[in-house]
């Protein structure tokens, strides 16, 4: 009960397998791939992966059914998947996705009976600053309309459909680093990489530094984890053992999925030879030889931009054996995800690049010691690597300089929610939130009141107005009470509900915990569905207590810190807004409902 | 790195080995850190953080499951954030358990329940349905029940990493994370239910017990497995004089907490219907139930018929004897001296499955040059000891299947200690997976690589070539295997049927070339092969492995017995079913045993008085004259011996009415035939035992707790000749069980055991 692969799937395979030492971390974009090319992963192609790759079909459908992106039925010919995570939701996806429904006549997870549209709501897809947004299959269609939809609906199958391609945005106040090339003609290409710096920074560490003066001038910088978890990269780097009887990685974190982050993105679609150079002097760093970009499953035309760009570093002698004449070998390949946040937390990662369920690791040990494979890994966010080859080529006292002590540089800010112009912008480590809000994101839509802020992407404690005035570092806005995370900031207005924001919110997190440990499986689920009934005017007073309280229980006892993540947004929304709760126990629909909805209609 | 750390637990102070987990470190100490998913033995999940405690300096509670210790260690697991936690963690998890605890097979014995009861969490505070799925059968054994999973994951690990099965695995993600099996709907799989035993709480049930009882109505009695040979014990749950189940709960005795099948489930031939409660008498061609009285007196009489039965000629002898490797010892060794004091021979044989005669010899031989050596004797490894080696060599057998617990203590070697497996096989076995280096070859060649291995010239080429599974084997690849194997210390030899005679000789040779203390196991079939052999139910050797050609052990024992004994051996089993077809033995008496199994019960019909004593009406018993019904294993007191030369003890757990204890009917058939056969009681026959047999004056204390002592009947003086008699394996495997095995519903029922196919060729 086995198929034969296509002759392309057969290439695929045969290209995937030469990329890892590990037979097994082909599996996932194998599976991803087949799925592609078969429009669901039936019994046989299921049972000829596993044989290919010495696995059992359970242990096959174990990977399968953790992924979302993966399916084992048919899906229409166009994939429709609205996000309605919080930045969309903000935007009025909820309507936009009421009306699908509506307009196709099927429901979640449905398909026509024609068997052109099927219809899946989907958690964040990366179009935060867009919102609210589709992909229809692997393609990005943003500021979703109900007219816009309804065009699509004809277009896509007509073959008029123009997916987009996210802008970067600008204001007066940006500080161009990592962005300075994007608005330059064929900004992804090699050729206007070398015209502007590109590889000058590899070429003076490999030719004037040592590894450990990379590390050094890296620390020197203050660039710390633009992921979220903010750790100082240069001390991540130093941890890496100097000897290893196993070779070491390096491995980009490009599984970008925080609800309201959207700006590794634009790095990998906008300069993807800055990234790849970062990596470069990562692993000359660390000296290590091989490197992976894990790129999530939905990013695919970026996977295809980082595959062109890894091509003609190896044909100009950037990657591969002895580059730049110096002996120093690095291999680097992307690596695709399929669907899941949890990935994004780096030995869940790591665990998914080796071909198994995204599931974290114990630790210690820490990758840097015990990462992929067993060797000692470094694992980076994309933005962090992106910002190396500035530092090492202007120094790492300069970059420090361009941020706050202790909080070097510039990063990527994401406004998404009820700002008048959403969008990324490159602004410098430290800059005020009060100033983002108003300035650089033009306001609150419509004039209306601006009732709270998530600084650093859906995670994070909500902020209220009393901390508009934090500057927007690291350990500012720990300061005050929150945290900095992948720099989105999620702005709401006053017709934002809050309960719902808070339900919104768990609803990811209970769809996206990996169910490993007891409280954030059970945690995450049943705090979904209290404030679910709560919303929807079923709460109990105890209820208030009973959700503080459920987060509180999984807060600094889950497994990984996916459980925290899910608790610190709902303590803070409980504690800063429980006169929204109170309004909800009159037995009536939630007060504000169908206010988020007559935004969209209203644009 | 020091001997001990230092550390603070609840105000006291523990000296803990380096490396020791602190989950394990406070338990040690008396003092309770609860836990699901930690399993000594099994890999860290820090899945259900039961286990958090604070400790000093650490930001936040840490799981101690995960956490090994450290000098200076301050540790509280008292506190009030502790408690929370557990508390917490206990009301995440009833959230979605069906509290339906009194019609749940785990009720009384639930980990979950305990902790509740101790750690809180009795009220509910959510307002939602709870997850309902229906339950799942996915074998005739195991039944799952989703919502009362509480995803520890032991089921999983104990099935992969223990089992190397890895028939369980966890589908989906997050709140819908569930068990699954590996076929879809279906397990296909050992069926060992270990998954079930593990379970902490009512989620895998097993489909020979559940609804059957509450735990504290059962009785529990530890005994012996009677299946293979390695004397597993197994705790049957006795009810109203009915075994519902069998466990190891207590983690006690040689295997722990390991069963497989058999010694699960495998007790269920006791209660067949096709169990013969009444002796049965051949008239006009028929068998024909009858009293015990008649059935003993029409032995008797016939036997006493019989002709100069004290002065046979061995040209046409008058009794031959056929004893069981799963009766016990005190039945062996009253059977053998039966035949010889009674009966007056010494046609005494079994069906032999190891050689162990050649093993002891060649042992004794070793011993007896080597004399003085420390640690001379201890040459035989313990079960145990395998999961603890730093090497072992297989030859032959298939312990997988044919010996799973050695397979199992072979896998923990190989998964927790580092053990390197080395095997020399002519099949593709499973524990191929855990080896270290493989030297496949043709069957049939294991001599010949055994006597590579001991450096005899000319042996390379007879190995070389291509095996018929396609494996090339090279002069390189021999020698790294043997340069490797000879460079390492302490190495537990293990082998099965393929090595017999002088080649063990050969074995013993080779292996006293290795460095260290080289130790020895040989697998023998069937739950007292080596008791069978021990207690000599053998035509040379009188118990303990005297020659009974050696005048001064004969007398030793005629001296005991005050009786004359035959100094010539008698005949094999195979000899004397020949002699049968041709007419030539007056008599023969089985016990036990099933020689006729693959022949044809016609051509001995009639040719011989033949008696057979067995549980069912098997192909000898067909052919017999008179069928006497005996009691099994669990129906009996007395020890067995298992593969190791592990001696444990046998309790009785129920008493099917009609048949009797193979000792009770051998009194009363030497009271027939006016003799005496002393002593009777079982416990009074064992002292018999201790003192006559050679290895077998162990300390009584372990035995009585239910553990095992190790019997080393080497006596350092036998001679190594080569001996009569056949020795070879019944193949059995975990689906089949000799006779027993044909009349067990659960071994019938499971459709692994129609599928099982032997492993291909290498």
């Amino acid at each position: 009960m086995s198929a034969q692969f296509t002759l392309k799937l057969e290439e695929k395979f045969s290209t995937l397998l030469s990329r890892y030492p590990v037979k097994r971390s082909v599996l996932v974009p194998m599976l991803l791939f087949a799925q592609d090319e078969y429009g669901f992963l039936n019994q046989e192609i299921v049972a000829e992966i596993a044989r290919r790759l010495g696995l059992t079909v359970l242990d096959v459908e174990g990977v399968i059914s953790y992924y979302s992106m993966l399916r084992k039925k048919p899906a229409g010919r166009y994939h429709l998947q609205i996000c309605t995570n919080i930045s969309c939701m903000l935007r009025g996806a909820n309507s936009l996705f009421e009306h699908a429904q509506q307009k196709l006549g099927v429901g979640p997870g449905e398909a026509t009976p024609d068997g052109l549209f099927s219809l899946e709501e989907v958690e964040c897809i990366g179009a935060c600053s867009w919102a609210p947004a589709l992909q229809a299959n692997y393609d990005f269609y943003h500021a979703v309309t109900l007219e816009r939809f309804d065009q699509l609906l004809s277009d896509l199958p007509a073959g008029r459909a123009v997916p987009d391609t996210p802008p970067m945005s600008h204001t007066e106040h940006e500080v161009q680093v990592l962005t300075r090339r994007f608005d330059l003609p064929n900004a992804a290409s090699i050729d206007t990489y070398l015209a502007h710096d590109g590889y000058r920074a590899l070429e003076k560490a490999l030719r004037q530094m040592t590894p450990d003066s990379v590390i050094e001038e890296v620390k020197q910088s203050n660039l710390r984890g633009r992921g979220g978890a903010g750790f100082p990269a240069g001390m991540k780097w130093s941890f890496v053992p100097k000897q290893s009887s196993k070779p070491k990685y390096i491995v980009c974190n490009a599984d970008e999925s925080e609800p309201g982050t959207c700006k590794d993105r634009l790095l990998m679609q906008n300069d993807p030879h800055q990234l790849i150079e970062g990596i470069l002097l990562a692993g000359f760093a660390v000296s290590a030889h091989q490197g992976y970009i894990y790129v999530r499953g939905e990013y695919r035309y970026l996977i295809e931009i980082l595959d062109r760009a890894l091509e003609e570093a190896y044909a100009r002698g950037y990657l591969g054996k002895n580059i730049l004449g110096t002996g120093f070998d690095f291999d680097l390949a992307t690596h695709t995800g399929a669907g899941a946040y949890e990935c994004g937390e780096e030995s869940a990662l790591l665990e998914s690049l080796e071909g198994k369920r995204g599931i974290p690791r114990i630790r210690p040990p820490f990758p840097a010691v015990v990462g992929l494979y067993g060797g000692p890994t470094v694992l980076n966010n994309v933005e962090t690597f992106c910002s190396v080859p500035s530092i090492i080529l202007n120094g790492g006292q300069w970059y420090a300089s361009l941020g706050t002590p202790r909080n070097g540089g510039t990063r990527l800010f994401v406004l998404s929610g009820h700002v008048n112009r959403p969008g990324v912008y490159e602004l410098p480590m430290g800059f005020p939130l009060r100033k983002m809000i108003e300035e650089v994101g033009g306001g609150i839509v419509g004039g209306k009141q601006f009732k709270a802020v998530i600084p650093g992407g859906s995670s994070t404690p909500v902020l209220t107005a009393d901390a508009l005035d934090t500057p927007m570092d690291f350990d500012s806005v720990a300061k005050a009470g929150s945290m900095l995370g992948s720099g989105a900031v999620i702005v709401m207005h006053e017709d934002t509900c809050m309960v719902e924001a808070a339900l919104r919110i768990m609803k990811f997190y209970a769809h996206e915990s990996c169910g490993w440990c007891i409280p954030c499986r059970e945690g995450t689920s049943w705090l979904k569905k209290t404030l679910d009934r709560f919303h929807s005017g079923g709460g109990r007073r105890e209820d208030i207590r009973l959700i503080e309280e459920l987060a509180k229980n999984m807060l600094g006892k889950t497994f990984c810190p996916l459980g925290d993540a899910a608790a610190m947004p709902t303590i803070s929304i409980v504690q800063k807004f429980r006169d929204e709760f109170e309004q909800h126990l009159t037995g009536q629909a939630c007060p504000l409902e169908g206010r988020l909805e007559l935004e969209l209609a209203s644009e | 790195m020091a001997d001990s750390v230092n550390i603070t637990v609840d105000g006291r102070s523990l000296q803990v080995r380096p490396g020791t987990l602190l989950i394990e470190a406070c338990r040690a100490a008396g003092i309770e850190v609860p836990s699901f998913c930690y399993y000594p033995g099994l890999s860290l999940q820090a899945a259900c953080r039961m286990c958090l405690v604070e400790i000093e300096k650490a930001p936040k509670l840490q799981t101690s499951c995960t956490v090994p210790v450290a000098e200076g260690m301050v540790v509280r697991t008292a506190t009030p954030p502790v408690v929370e936690a557990r508390r917490s963690m206990l009301e995440f998890l009833l959230g979605n358990h069906p509290l339906d605890c009194p019609v749940c097979d785990k009720g009384g014995e639930c980990e979950l329940q305990d902790m509740v009861f101790r750690y809180g969490a009795a009220e509910s505070r959510f307002a939602e349905e709870k997850r309902h799925i229906p339950e799942q059968q996915w074998s005739p054994v195991v039944y799952f029940d989703a919502p009362r999973c509480i995803l520890c994951y032991r089921c999983v690990r104990v099935c992969g990493e223990g089992l190397d099965v890895h028939a369980l695995g966890i589908v989906n993600r997050g709140g819908h994370s569930e068990n699954a099996p590996n076929h879809g709907d279906h397990l296909e799989c050992e069926e060992c239910g270990m998954c079930i035993d593990i379970c902490p709480v009512g989620a895998l049930t097993s489909g020979a017990y559940r609804y059957k009882a509450r735990p504290w109505e059962i009785n529990y009695v530890s005994t012996i497995c009677t299946h293979c040979g390695d004397g597993c014990k197994t705790t049957l749950s006795v009810r109203n004089n009915t075994i519902l189940r069998g466990n190891n709960r207590d983690h006690s005795g040689i295997n722990g907490e390991f069963l497989c099948i058999k010694g699960r489930y495998a007790y269920d031939f006791i209660e067949h219907p096709e169990r013969l409660r009444h002796p049965l008498v051949r008239k006009t061609g028929q068998l024909v139930e009858t009293s015990w009285e008649e059935a003993i007196r029409m032995v008797a009489s016939r036997w006493k018929e019989i002709p100069d039965h004290q002065n046979e000629s061995a040209s046409s002898p008058a009794f031959g004897v056929i004893g069981s490797n799963h009766t016990t010892n005190e039945d062996n060794y009253a059977l053998q001296k039966f035949a010889r004091v009674i009966l007056g021979t010494n046609n005494i044989d079994h069906h032999r499955t190891a050689d162990f005669p050649a093993l002891i010899a060649a042992l004794s031989a070793q011993q007896h040059a080597a004399a003085g050596v420390p640690d001379g004797p201890a040459c035989l490894a313990r079960s145990r000891d395998l999961a603890h080696a730093a090497a072992i060599l297989l030859i032959g057998n298939n312990p997988t299947v044919q010996h799973p617990l050695i397979a199992w203590n072979i896998r923990e070697g190989c998964r927790l200690r580092g053990t390197r497996l080395y095997v020399i096989h002519s099949q593709q076995i499973p524990l191929l997976r855990q080896s270290f280096r493989f030297l496949p070859l043709r069957a049939g060649q294991e001599v010949d690589a055994l006597a590579y291995l001991a450096g005899e010239l000319g042996r390379e080429e007879k190995l070389l070539g291509r095996t018929p599974g396609g494996r090339e084997i090279t002069s390189e690849s021999l020698l790294d295997f043997r340069n490797r194997l000879l460079a390492e210390k302490d190495v537990i030899v293990v082998f099965g049927d393929e090595i017999t005679g002088q080649a063990v000789s050969l074995l013993v040779r080779m292996g006293s070339q290795l460095p260290g203390h080289t130790r020895y196991l040989g697998l023998s079939d069937y739950s007292n092969s080596r008791g069978a052999a021990d207690m000599g139910l053998l035509p040379h050797l009188l118990p303990g492995y005297c020659a009974i050609t050696d005048p001064l052990a004969r007398s030793r024992f005629e001296e005991q017995w005050k009786s004359k004994l035959l100094a010539q051996p008698g005949w094999t089993a195979e000899e004397m079913l020949a002699a049968i077809r041709d007419g030539r033995l007056g008599s023969l008496y089985v016990v036990g045993a099933n020689p006729l199994k693959k022949q044809d019960p016609l051509e001995y019909r009639g040719k011989t008085f033949l008696v057979v004593q067995d549980l069912f009406l098997h192909e000898t018993a067909q052919a017999a004259d008179v069928v006497l019904p005996a009691a099994c294993a669990y129906e009996k007191t007395g020890t067995v011996t298992n593969t190791c030369g592990e001696l444990q003890r046998l309790r009785k757990a129920m008493q099917v009415l009609g048949p009797r204890s193979d000792l009770e009917i051998f009194g009363h058939l030497a009271k027939a035939m006016d003799a005496q056969l002393q002593p009777s009681r079982p416990d009074e026959v064992f002292e018999e035992i201790r003192q006559l047999v050679s290895g077998y004056n162990v300390p009584l204390s372990q035995l009585m707790a239910g553990e095992a002592e190790l019997a080393m009947p080497i006596n350092g003086f036998l001679s190594p000749s080569e001996f009569p008699g056949n020795v070879s394996s019944s193949q059995d495997h975990l689906f089949t069980s000799g006779t027993l095995g044909r009349y067990s519903q659960t071994l019938n029922i499971v459709p692994e055991g129609k599928t099982y196919k032997p492993p291909d060729p290498c």
